[in-house]
């Protein structure tokens, strides 16, 4: 079950918060198709939030399939997230370590990589949206 | 709704209770002493249990013996009734709004209107039921000891605490304290108002009490003394030998002398000249055959009053001002 | 959707100064409704109104269904234990719910057996919501209902009817002088000021439907002229504007969606006579 937390001070609107934490477990895998998501009550009862936001971020969820409510039992995980299957995740994972380690036989550090790796991923989701 | 009247009130309610036990067994105690007094003392020509029988020497007697009870007693007329407007009246609406605890009340399912009703019904009914047990103690008490010379009638103070009076009384006082407390919506300065009000009642009521009826009117020739213990005395002037009213005889008629010190030698003997010379003394009065009607006039004011009170209560309670 | 709080023309007159005006807002069902303004503004007013405390002098308030009220200061009987408070609300209400009453004072760790008077603000605030909400009412009005709590007791006293609304189709309308207490747990707003309702309306449609705009100082008359200014502040050759709807505009303009202290804000700060072009009286987003 995941646990939601509000961020009074990062000027993100207190649905999106509750979308981007569902979104992110589901990444992470915290949570898995079947899976409940606490009902508004419970989340109400933790947050002191206004139901009809919790409800609201759920309606999202729900309009992208990423959640399904059925009447009276409450709201329900569909489908995971990430576009990849697990054995894919495993072949990426080993290019990526193979990378890191030329990456370091290079003389690169820590702080270089991270870098180097944000300027690639940024450049290519620029290349995308042109 | 009467349990939340008792709840809320239930300090008042107890210890005036409390008090009128406490009274109750002072009175009998007393009495039975005098009785035993009056056994003890009373002349062998009096009927048995009798204080007074052609001398007053055994009533005097039980009056010293109970002056510290009389003086207690004398205050009773005015003081009970101001402290059950200032306790039971002031507090009932004053306190709600002191506290802001009306918006309390006056916002549950319940109407403000029952609320109030129900209050108000089973509080005055405790307070007339209160009056009228005091009026009931001090009936039985007072003949014990005051037999035969009982002034029921003249005494005022005595009056207001017989009959239905205290009751009236009561009533009334508590009426005021309502609405004196919806007011100011403050209790100190309700139970102020309410303290000075009752005096202020009672000192107007004994002087109208003299027009509850046309005063009875009596002519006396050879004395100025009117024989009639418990009637209330309302004038007495002179009347010159062609029964004109005279507010003050001429000196010409008969001369006046100042009396030094104590002595009454002077006056005596000028109404006597007076007397001699075909004058005489009209008293006006109400005899004490109309103790009822005296009592119900003075109860019906009261409960009008009271029920005027209640009415300005009610209405500012009613009209709601938050 | 028929509202559960109309009024309607409402005017309220204390002597010869009217302390509400003119005054016609709804808040619809299950909404939790923020009453905003400064002192004075007719908040406790409307509010008194709504739960019959106060006769209107003029125009009419509608509640559709029971109405639960808890006053500032959150009266109750200091002398009465708990328990008897709980009595007085059975005997006061046909409708109670005793068991719901008893759970959630025991959930909280409120003893029945204690005086209120003994009670610390925040417990005596739950036993006050309590009672209020034992009676299941369709509207529950709550005047200034975090005033002097600390933060915890804040927390828990919305926490508590946060959760009543998910539970029940509570709606609630409660006032507050402190914008911030209310942005995530408010959906609807209404903006009091000087006796008269300024906003009445959805809190997401008000934001979406105003923009902050900063820009050149020398520009800004030109907007204005184009668009609906609710506020407009500057500093030298900075101008920052409210405004309605969405001009199209100069590229040396930056536009944002307000804040909602800002939106409350500039409301208040520009009462519909101002000499900018106010809004409309009767709110916007309505």
């Amino acid at each position: 079950m995941i646990e939601f937390h509000l961020d009074r001070g990062s000027g993100v609107s207190t649905y999106l918060q509750l979308v981007h934490q569902v979104r992110h477990a589901l990444r992470l895998g915290a949570l898995r198709p079947g899976d409940q998501l606490p009902t508004a009550r419970e989340v109400v009862e933790s947050l002191a939030i206004n139901p009809n936001t919790v409800l609201k971020a759920y309606r999202e969820l729900e309009r992208e399939g990423l959640v399904e409510g059925r009447p009276g039992q409450g709201t329900f995980v569909r489908r995971t997230l990430g576009g990849a299957t697990l054995a894919e995740h495993t072949r990426l994972r080993r290019g990526l370590e193979q990378w890191v380690r030329q990456a370091r036989g290079a003389g690169l550090d820590q702080d270089d990589l991270n870098a180097l790796f944000t300027a690639v991923t940024t450049d290519l989701a620029k290349e995308d949206i042109a | 709704m009467i349990w939340l009247t008792w709840r809320q009130h239930r300090a008042q309610i107890l210890v005036t209770a409390g008090f009128l036990a406490v009274l109750g067994l002072l009175l009998l105690g007393s009495a039975v002493e005098a009785k035993l007094y009056v056994a003890e003392h009373a002349p062998p020509s009096c009927p048995a249990g009798t204080a007074y029988c052609g001398d007053l020497d055994v009533a005097v007697a039980l009056g010293e013996r109970y002056d510290a009870v009389y003086s207690l007693f004398g205050w009773m007329p005015l003081v009970l009734p101001a402290l059950i407007g200032a306790f039971w009246g002031a507090p009932l609406l004053g306190r709600e709004y002191e506290r802001g605890t009306h918006r309390l009340a006056w916002t549950q399912a319940m109407p403000v209107r029952r609320w109030l009703a129900v209050k108000l019904a089973v509080l005055g009914g405790a307070v007339v039921a209160g009056g009228l047990a005091l009026s009931a103690m001090v009936s039985l008490w007072r003949p014990v000891f005051r037999d035969g010379i009982d002034s029921t009638f003249g005494n005022i103070g005595v009056f207001n605490m017989v009959g239905v009076a205290p009751a009236a009384w009561w009533l009334f006082a508590f009426a005021l304290g309502t609405a004196a407390g919806t007011l100011f919506r403050r209790t100190l300065p309700a139970m102020a108002l309410t303290v000075a009000g009752v005096a202020v009642a009672m000192f107007t009521l004994v002087t109208l009490s003299d027009h509850y009826a046309e005063p009875a009117r009596t002519v006396l020739t050879g004395t100025v003394v009117f024989d009639e213990p418990d009637a209330r005395l309302v004038g007495a002037t002179w009347l010159d030998p062609a029964g004109r009213e005279v507010a003050d005889p001429p000196s010409s008629v008969c001369p006046r002398r100042v009396d030094a010190g104590r002595s009454s030698r002077n006056a005596e003997a000028w109404q006597a000249c007076l007397f001699g010379k075909g004058y005489r003394y009209a008293v006006s009065y109400h005899p004490p055959s109309r103790f009822w009607r005296f009592q119900w006039t003075e109860a019906a004011i009261l409960t009008l009053a009271a029920a005027a009170l209640g009415g300005l209560a009610v209405r500012r309670t009613l009209r709601r001002r938050a | 959707m028929t509202p559960v709080l109309e009024t309607t023309g409402l005017g309220v007159r204390y002597g010869r100064t009217w302390a509400l005006r003119d005054c016609s807002l709804a808040v619809p069902r299950g909404r939790v409704a923020a009453l905003v303004g400064p002192n004075g503004a007719g908040k406790t007013t409307l509010m008194h109104t709504a739960v019959g405390l106060l006769k209107p002098s003029a125009g009419q308030v509608t509640v559709r269904g029971e109405v639960a009220f808890v006053a500032q200061d959150k009266p109750l009987y200091d002398g009465f234990t708990v328990a008897e408070m709980l009595t007085f609300g059975r005997r006061m209400n046909p409708r109670w719910d005793e068991e719901a009453a008893r759970d959630r004072l025991g959930r909280l760790g409120i003893p029945l057996e204690r005086r209120v008077g003994r009670l610390s603000g925040g417990q005596q605030a739950q036993v006050a919501l309590t009672l209020a909400l034992a009676r299941r009412p369709a509207l529950l009005v709550l005047d200034e209902p975090l005033a002097n709590l600390d933060p915890l007791a804040r927390h828990d006293v919305m926490r508590a009817v946060m959760a009543e609304v998910a539970a029940h189709e509570l709606t609630v309308l409660l006032s507050s002088h402190v914008v911030s207490d209310l942005t995530d747990t408010c959906d609807w707003l209404i903006v009091l000021n000087g006796g008269r309702a300024q906003v009445s309306g959805d809190i997401e449609d008000l934001l979406d439907g105003h923009r902050v705009l900063t820009g050149p100082a020398g520009l800004a008359e030109g907007v204005a002229a184009r668009t609906r200014v609710v506020a407009a502040s500057g500093s030298g050759r900075q101008a920052t504007l409210l405004v309605r709807d969405r001009p199209v505009l100069d590229p040396r303009w930056s536009d944002r969606r307000p804040g909602l202290d800002e939106l409350v804000l500039a409301y208040l700060r520009s009462p519909g006579s101002a000499a900018l072009p106010g809004p409309a009286r009767q709110g916007v987003g309505a």
